[in-house]
This record gives C-alpha cells, structure tokens and sequence, in this order.
C-alpha cells in the first residue's frame, strides 16, 4: 500500500494552532475527495518533518480525526482515510452551513454580481465536487 | 555543558532516577543587589516533551538555568533537576543533562576533533551516530579549531555534542540566537527529528513565537521571575481575546475592566486585549456604552505579546 502524498499548508502566528490546521485542511481534502477512502496517509513522523513541527501535534490532530471518524487506523499499518458517513449531527450541520453562507455572503455581495450569475457560479462549483465525492 | 570545571564531587548514593519532575523549583528566589531576579518561583516540569520557556530581557530565564545547573546559589528556596537538589548534583547527574547556552561557549584554541574525544571520553553513553548525523547538516572539520567556526556551524557542533551524551534532559538557553534560517532549521530539525530526542525532555528558552509553535508542548511564561502561564501552547492563547467596541468617550477606567492587558484607542473605537474573559466581556462592554462589539482569538506572538506588555517597562 502506497502512501498517499499529502500536500498541507500551515502557518505560524495563526489564529488557529497548528494542529486545528492539519485537522480544517485534512477534513477538506476528504470531504473534497482529494483523499480517497481507503488511502493510507502520511505517517507522524513523516508528517510532521514535512511540515517542521513537533510530531506531537500531528498525533494530537490525528487522532481528533480518528475521533470524528475521518481516519481510522489499521493496528500495524498506519492511518487510512476512512468510508465517509455523516459525522455530524444535525444541528451541527445546519449552524456550520448557516455560518459558511455568512462568511460567503459577505464576500460576494461586496463584488456586485447581479443574483443569477452568482448563483449559476455556486451552483457549478459544488456540482464539480460532488460527484468526486461519490466516487 | 562543556564547561571545564571540576564538577562536583562524587557521591556515594546514585542519583534518584525516574524522578517525576525533570526540574522542580519551590519558592526560588534570587536577588543580585537589591534587584529580585527570581521571585518565590514554584516550578515543576514533568518529564517527556518539549518546553518552552518565554520571558521578557530580565525575566529570570538564564538566571533559573544557572541556578538549576549549580553554576550559582540561590538566595531562597529550593531547585532539583532530575529530583536531584541543584547544590550537590554528582558527576554522573552532569552526565545525564546536556546544555546548550547561547554564546555556544567551547574552548576557542582546541581543535573540533581533539573537544569530541574528550566529551567522548567523558560520557560512557555516548553516541558517535548521533553525533554524526546531527554534526553531517553543519560544515564543519574535525581539524579546525573552534575559534574558527561561525556563530551557526559553533550552535551546531554544541548541540551535536550534547545530543550524542545521550542526555535524558537537554537544557538550551536561547539556542538559535543569531542563526541564519538554514542553521536554524537545521538546528530544530535536529531537536525535533533526531533518535537522541526521544527519550529526552527538553527544556528551552526562546524569544521566536514562530519556533516555539512549532517546537513546544509545553509553555512557560515567566514575568519577573514568576510564573504567569504554564499550558500548551493553544490553551494559552485561548486564554487571550481580542474586542472591538465604539465605547463612547473615554470608555471605562482601565482599572475597572476585567482581565485587561492592553488597550489601545484606534480612530475612536476601543481595542482591549483580555484574559480569561468569556462572551460576559461583551455585557461589560455594552455596559460602558457600545452599540457595536466583535471580537476574535488571536495568534500565539499576540497572545504573549500582551501578556508580557502588560507590565514591560515603557517610557512614561
């Protein structure tokens, strides 16, 4: 089993540490099927050199992932992506979804698009990752 | 760590080993003059990981090292390193703790083959792969003498040397002082990434922000020779927020604004960096008079930065 390369970018003097960084990119790359189930990811180690930190807080954000149920870990093999199933509760969907359109909406509405183009756009970049993720 | 004194003498016990706390202080104090360097200083660093230890010029951080390592007395209280007492640690307590200090002090006039025979005669553990992997990321020739090395290539060769004794505890005092990045980076991946670490508890002291997130497990914030913070580092800065609020007028008197570390006033609108404050801060705020408050976390340089700004010496 190959290892599938994992390309992170972190950054010192963030808001958020380190470890929240690897776990935001990570869940990104799944839920984006960047990383596909079954793929054994980077191990600490191998991690944490790339990315000069302590190996530490990639352990710390491994196993927030593991928690969540994104990785899982083969005893003697190392951490996989694992199937995707829905993580979250409800209520945690909808007040995550409710503040990435807050965010988004600031953005946008700042540009001046008039609501069909904006909207045809949006819908064309979520249909382009949708069905990757199926896959 | 090369320090060519005549160590202490030997004693018959063997050093109390698998000592819980790597280094323990209890009401240490030190005064030179009438200046309090050290303040009733309760410490105590467990073994295992990486601790940073942060501090203002003058907070007590070289002073605490010193001390630790016998190399001065206290004026009160108590310091043990590897549950040893710091005043009579043996020859073979040395053996088990490397250090490193910022001016990489080493004799000038020997040559770099001749200083790693000799710590290789002094330390029954020592470790030549080590010290040949660590020693391969810096140019350096056995044949040269010391004198004749860079700041970076000296940084090198000091921690090659007290990572090859096998130290179940590293001590380094500001260590990539004056570095070039390449040094620099050489010089954490080799604290970080080398077989020699693992075993290792190290503890360190450091102005960078940037390093120490990458580095630390731990962070100690020493104030005037008190501790102010010992956590994670994330945990600390969750501990620091900062708030935006149009307060009219002169806003509330500082003093009467919980948790303050700094306040500054923008183009009318009060910035106030707060520690320990919950979403309650916002009520006080609306309190003083704010229509509109936001606020945000902040980074680990800003959360220190506050922390030891609040009492800086500052011109008046």
């Amino acid at each position: 089993m190959r290892v599938q390369p994992l390309l992170i970018q972190i950054a010192t003097g963030d808001s958020r540490s380190i470890s929240k960084q690897i776990v935001d990119s990570i869940r990104m790359k799944i839920a984006t099927g960047e990383l596909m189930p079954g793929r054994q990811i980077p191990s600490v180690r191998g991690l944490a050199q790339q990315l000069r930190i302590n190996p530490n807080t990639v352990a710390k954000a491994y196993s927030e992932l593991t928690g969540e149920g994104w990785l899982e870990s083969r005893q003697g093999l190392g951490l996989f992506v694992a199937v995707p199933r829905q993580r979250l509760s409800d209520e945690e969907r909808e007040r995550r979804l409710e503040e990435a359109m807050s965010r988004f909406i600031n953005d946008v509405i700042a540009l001046g698009y008039a609501l069909p183009e904006a909207s045809d756009r949006l819908e064309a970049e979520i249909e382009a990752l949708m069905p990757r993720k199926r896959a | 760590m090369i320090r060519l004194l005549p160590s202490a003498p030997e004693a018959p016990v063997s050093a109390p080993s698998g000592a819980e706390f790597v280094v323990e202080t209890i009401g240490l104090t030190k005064s030179y003059g009438g200046k309090t360097v050290l303040d009733r200083l309760d410490l105590r660093l467990p073994r295992g990981g990486i601790h940073a230890i942060v501090g203002a010029n003058g907070a007590g951080k070289s002073t605490l090292f010193r001390i630790l390592l016998g190399f001065l007395g206290a004026s009160g209280g108590t310091a043990r390193l590897l549950g040893r007492d710091s005043r009579c640690l043996t020859a073979d307590d040395r053996r088990r703790v490397g250090f490193v200090n910022e001016e990489h002090s080493l004799p000038d006039w020997m040559k770099v083959g001749t200083v790693t025979a000799m710590q290789r005669r002094l330390y029954p553990a020592w470790n030549q792969p080590v010290f040949e992997t660590v020693i391969g990321s810096y140019n350096v020739d056995p044949g040269q003498k010391v004198g004749q090395l860079s700041r970076g290539e000296r940084a090198g060769f000091n921690l090659a040397l007290a990572l090859a004794q096998g130290p179940e505890l590293l001590i380094l005092d500001e260590p990539t002082l004056g570095l070039d990045v390449v040094a620099k980076r050489a010089f954490m991946e080799s604290l970080m990434y080398s077989q020699a670490t693992e075993a290792c508890t190290i503890v360190y002291c450091s102005h960078q922000m940037e390093e120490i997130e990458r580095l630390a497990d731990n962070l100690i914030i020493l104030e005037r020779g008190r501790l102010r913070n010992m956590s994670p580092p994330e945990d600390f800065c969750a501990r620091v927020r900062h708030f935006v609020a149009d307060v009219p007028f002169k806003g509330p008197d500082p003093a009467s604004v919980p948790g303050l570390l700094q306040v500054q006033r923008i183009d009318g609108l009060h910035h106030y960096l707060v520690l320990d404050q919950g979403d309650g801060f916002a009520d006080f705020l609306r309190a003083a008079g704010a229509r509109n408050i936001i606020d945000q976390p902040v980074g680990l340089d800003e959360a220190v930065n506050a922390i030891l700004g609040q009492h800086h010496a500052a011109p008046r």
